[in-house]
């Protein structure tokens, strides 16, 4: 599937801003299974300084330094990506998950194995998993159980919970939005002593039967990158829609969770109040 | 358990000779004079900021304490822990440039991975995936040591983040210097200097190409968290010994992915930042933990872009995890492919495979420290720790403490030998390491944490490396800088240094106008009963003292009772006091320009500020008392004053300083010649005698008109004669000069305001002067006062206003107000 992405973050401010700096990913990475055949971001007022780097995970990473006064800003990211991820092995032919986690430490998903701020290793989480992981289950059944559940247990309502709400609320809660089921299934899987990444890009919009698609109705998504071991490496499950990512998602970035690759960050002086907009298109070409 | 090593005796109760030239320089002092000259080490380092200036002052409240006696080590031995150092900085260097890049350490598991990925000191953003990091991480190194019962020294402790105690060991070395200068002749210690010299060199030539100024030299800087911060002093003392600029935070601003310092000359660039912050606050956009306002924004890309040199650079503390000892023999013969000639400690991570049993089944309780946090005291194995080791191992390292070998300490009575810890400074030139031939010994007393990070207070030693009587010398390399061009300014004067001495200035000002006008208070108070003329001149003198906010309005005196001013007056004095709280302000004040002060003035200064303070601590409410205690703050505003006019070059900072003395002082005036002329014709004299007396003119007045007393040659002394340097017209002329120096031009438009407020002045005078009577005119001048009080006002704001407008606050976009989220369909 080829997705034409158009994202565009707005910002407006009360007062002019003196000073900005901003760090972005928001270019989609290459990967097996996902080709950026172009990628750019504009920025309105255009910059003073700009660099693009690669972070320690391998992302594209963006800084845009802003040094005139301005009372709006606008990032426009904008991609055409082909998207087409492997199949996930059958399940019943991935390892046991006690045997994944018995090889991670040494294995290349290590540095996922440990908590981090939003996604800490959490025995309460753990134990909301455990259900679905039985002694030598084999992990992809079990985490394709756990992505439904949590879909199936958790509401999906915008508004109750924010970027710092801790994972022991959300499992209390019982509701929240995709970066809340990401950072409860990361925090679930390394309490199982299992590494699990915080994955940022894009989903889809079907469009629903006889309708137009809806346009800048989406936002950036999150979902959990999971390993089944050395021999079928990782896999995408994105628990706020109960699937699979093979081809209706694009991935912007990895990391241990949302800190580690928000989407744009910033840090402003002056600016007063603020209003933020954020629009997404996720257009896959010749309509499909 | 062993017996600790003795590092004076020898196992059969023999002097070691090394220390013989010392103790015998001790001993042939004498016990009192050996008090003496630890008081006189203690009153050094008060004076010179090492201690807080006024008690309870919240600027620089550190207390080390340096001991009399040095703790020598002969050249052999240093030469074996010199090199020692070396390598182990070699190793983390190396080990650093591999964590921050291949991690190759990882893959073939010579490092845990839980001790780099679980390690909150593991900074991924200093870490490049595709390449190496450009400079090496590890620029300056400290070590700290025990020497174990079998003589040799052990490291406890690696210091790469903030590496302090650098400065506090060259200032030791300073005080050691001019307090015992007998041990010092006796036993010849290796200097210091060439040290600082060459890493001063070699801090330059990391200096980054800068495109456009080839022909500057390299400008470095010395980052601090600021006044407020326990190591303050040594920021001070490090910025100097190393000619580098002592910034904080908010002096800096990254423009076009350059790092600049905000001087009132506009922006400076900076090339190299010795950085002595967290490294999680240099940077708010690269750090999520960071504050808004917390550090640079754009700093870290900066350096990452090679536009600027950070030393260390973010995430060298990674190499302070104490865990990190149990693995380094391995990695030292991996890395480096020699075994480890500097020992730690015998260390264990409790992650490894029965560790933890080991530990906690030892028949010595070891020294638990989190694996991860090298900034942490740790504390012996107990009950409480046991339980936290056994639910979670990998979150801690245990070192086996051998007892510390023990020094001669002076207690303040009696010599007595103590337990020591020696850390040890190196930095690194690009290619090789060099350790500094001294160091800092901590007595590890009852109160002294073992291990982590400086303590704020203790009791140190300094380190004396004796001389190898063939030994070479060492200098620095023939430096191919270009030539320094000549500077009359004062280099480049940081904003906020600039409004710290603004507010030096006011705020000394202040407390000397408080001092007079109490002062003229006290001695009418003193006379018991007053005469009619001093009843009228105490109201207006209250008068003055409510405007300067010194007592409340009920202290006024009222139907002859003048008891609640009197108590007032001493309530002034206390440290709650308007006159204890403005020594207060002054004294954090000091210490913010502390770097801009030399020592003497510094000495200066504190030596008289205390003096000041005392007196108004024991004054009570004796008004004799409170006099001498008056006079004792004007002998600190004289003292200011003086040392300000014969120490200070004429340039930027000295500039403030006269602003905002001036400035005050032109508005005392103003204000108060407006409220003692408040008076009916026929009193009008009592007022101008009062106005002579607190502009401190009445000599000058006498001299000029002998005894009489009229309105308008009163008025002109105080008002428009630009030779009296009480008066308004010399204020308002030195406030156009010194405007007149920031900005670099006469043409100004401040300036035409100070010229017309001394316009106005004279004005005054002459009006008087044509007036048919003169005590009616001049009692009917407080409102025309008044309004240039308001013409004054308004130039102190449009000062303010041009220099030291508050920058916007800074916020962070991106975390929080991210719009809900719309499900996909």
């Amino acid at each position: 599937m080829i997705y034409r992405v158009r994202h565009v973050t707005t910002y407006r401010y009360d007062k002019p801003v003196d000073l900005a700096s901003h760090l972005l990913h928001l270019k989609p990475r290459a990967l097996p299974g996902q080709r950026v055949m172009n990628a750019r971001i504009r920025c309105l007022p255009s910059p003073d300084h700009a660099t693009e780097t690669h972070d320690h995970y391998g992302n594209a990473t963006t800084r845009i330094f802003l040094a005139a006064p301005h009372k709006h800003f606008e990032v426009v990211a904008e991609s055409l990506v082909s998207v087409d991820f492997a199949p996930p092995p059958p399940a019943e032919d991935t390892m046991a998950w006690e045997d994944v986690a018995a090889a991670a430490p040494d294995g290349e998903a290590a540095e996922f194995l440990f908590g981090s701020s939003h996604a800490p290793v959490l025995a309460a989480a753990a134990d909301y998993a455990r259900p679905c992981f039985t002694p030598g289950r084999p992990i992809l059944a079990a985490l394709l159980e756990l992505n439904s559940r949590i879909t199936r247990e958790f509401r999906f309502q915008a508004g109750v919970t924010s970027t710092s709400t801790k994972v022991e609320e959300i499992l209390r809660l019982k509701r929240g939005v995709c970066q809340d089921f990401t950072h409860l299934m990361l925090s679930a899987l390394r309490g199982l002593g299992l590494p699990a990444r915080y994955m940022s890009g894009y989903v889809r919009t079907r469009p629903p039967p006889g309708q137009p698609r809806r346009r800048g109705a989406d936002q950036s998504h999150a979902w959990v990158g999971a390993w089944l071991g050395d021999a079928h490496g990782w896999v995408g499950l994105d628990p706020t829609n109960a699937i699979v990512v093979r081809d209706e998602h694009v991935v912007l970035a990895w990391g241990r969770d949302f800190a580690d690759i928000s989407p744009l960050r910033g840090v402003i002086l002056g600016g007063g109040a603020h209003r933020l907009t954020v629009s997404v298109d996720l257009e896959a070409e010749g309509g499909a | 358990m062993t017996a600790p090593m003795d590092e004076m005796v020898d196992g059969s109760g023999r002097i070691r000779p090394h220390w013989r030239d010392v103790l015998g320089a001790v001993g042939g002092l004498g016990r009192p004079q050996l008090e003496e000259r630890a008081r006189r080490l203690q009153r050094a380092a008060e004076e010179e900021g090492v201690a807080s200036i006024l008690p309870g002052s919240k600027s620089a409240a550190v207390g080390w304490r340096c001991d009399p006696v040095p703790l020598p080590l002969p050249a052999d031995e240093f030469a074996a822990l010199e090199s020692g150092l070396a390598q182990r900085a070699r190793l983390l260097e190396v080990l650093l440039a591999d964590v921050y890049g291949p991690q190759d350490c990882v893959r073939e598991g010579l490092l845990p991975a839980a001790l780099v990925f679980g390690n909150p000191a593991f900074l991924r953003v200093w870490r490049r995936a595709a390449a190496p990091p450009r400079r090496p991480v590890l620029r300056l190194y400290a070590a700290e040591l025990l020497r174990c019962p079998d003589g040799i020294w052990r490291v406890m402790s690696d210091r790469t983040a903030l590496v302090s105690g650098l400065g506090h060991a060259r200032e030791n070395r300073r005080l050691m210097g001019e307090a015992m200068p007998e041990a010092f002749r006796a036993s010849r210690p290796r200097g210091l200097s060439t040290f600082f010299e060459l890493w001063q060199d070699s801090l330059q030539r990391l200096a980054p190409p800068r495109a456009g100024h080839a022909e500057a030299a390299p400008a470095v800087a010395l980052l601090s968290a600021g006044h407020d911060h326990p190591h303050w002093f040594e920021h001070v003392v490090l910025s100097r010994e190393i000619s580098a600029a002592l910034v904080e935070p908010g002096d800096l601003t990254v423009r076009g992915g350059a790092l600049f310092l905000k001087t009132m000359q506009g922006l400076q660039p900076v090339d190299v930042l010795v950085s002595r912050v967290e490294a999680t606050t240099l940077d708010p956009l690269e750090f999520a933990e960071a504050d808004a306002g917390d550090g640079v924004p754009g700093l870290l890309d900066a350096a990452r872009h090679g536009a600027l040199s950070l030393v260390n650079a973010p995430g060298a503390g990674w190499a302070e995890s104490p865990a990190l000892a149990a693995f380094l023999p391995a990695l030292c013969e991996r890395l480096l492919g020699e075994r480890l000639w500097l020992e730690s400690l015998p260390t264990e991570w409790l992650g490894s495979p029965g560790a933890a049993a080991r530990a906690l089944a030892g028949p010595e309780a070891p020294l638990i420290r989190p694996a991860m946090d090298g900034a942490a005291p740790g504390a012996r194995l107990d009950g409480a720790l046991r339980a936290a080791v056994l639910a979670n191992p990998s979150g801690f390292a245990a070192t086996q403490l051998p007892p510390a070998s023990v020094a001669p300490c002076f207690s303040g009575v009696t010599l007595a030998p103590l337990p020591v810890a020696l850390r040890l400074f190196g930095f690194s030139d690009g290619d090789r390491w060099h350790a500094m031939p001294g160091g800092l010994a901590r007595v590890l007393d009852d109160v002294a944490p073992m291990a982590g990070r400086l303590p704020r207070s203790g009791w140190c030693k300094d380190v004396w490396v004796l001389s190898d009587e063939n030994g070479p010398i060492i200098g620095p390399a023939a430096q191919h800088l270009p030539p320094i061009s000549i500077r009359r300014d004062s280099g480049a004067l940081p904003s906020r240094v600039a409004d710290n001495l603004f507010w030096l200035g006011r705020y000394v000002e202040r407390l000397d106008r408080a001092a007079r006008l109490m002062r003229a208070t006290l001695s009418r108070l003193r006379r018991g009963v007053p005469l009619p003329r001093e009843v009228a001149e105490l109201a207006a003198l209250a008068s003055c003292l409510v405007e300067a906010g010194i007592i409340e309005e009920e202290a006024r005196p009222s139907g002859g009772s003048t008891t609640a001013l009197a108590a007032a007056l001493a309530l002034a004095v206390t440290p709650e006091g308007r006159v204890g709280r403005l020594q207060s302000r002054i004294a954090s004040l000091t210490a913010t320009v502390r770097d801009r002060l030399t020592d003497d003035m510094h000495a200066t200064f504190v030596q008289t500020l205390r003096a000041a303070r005392a007196a108004g601590d024991t004054a009570g409410t004796g008004l004799e008392a409170l006099s001498r205690a008056m006079i004792a703050n004007l002998r600190f505003a004289t003292a200011v004053a003086g040392v300000a006019s014969e120490n200070m070059t004429r340039g930027g900072g000295w500039l403030f300083l006269e602003l905002g003395r001036r400035l005050e002082r032109a508005q005392a005036v103003l204000a108060e010649i407006g409220l003692v002329l408040e008076q009916p014709p026929a009193r009008i004299e009592a007022g101008l005698r009062l106005v002579l007396e607190l502009c401190d003119s009445v000599i000058t007045y006498r001299n000029r008109y002998l005894a009489v007393l009229q309105p308008a040659p009163v008025l002109d002394l105080v008002l428009a004669d630009p030779s009296n340097p009480r008066g308004l017209a010399f204020q308002m002329a030195a406030i156009g000069e010194a405007l007149a120096g920031i900005a670099g031009s006469a043409e100004d438009t401040l300036i035409e305001q100070a010229g017309d407020l001394a316009q106005a002045a004279a004005a005054v005078v002459d009006d008087l002067l044509a007036a048919a009577d003169q005590a009616q005119a001049a009692s009917e001048l407080p409102p025309r006062l008044a309004a240039m009080a308001d013409a004054l006002g308004e130039l102190s704001n449009a000062v303010f206003r041009r220099y030291f407008a508050l920058l916007p606050a800074a916020q962070v976009l991106g975390l929080d107000d991210e719009p809900a989220e719309v499900v996909p369909a």
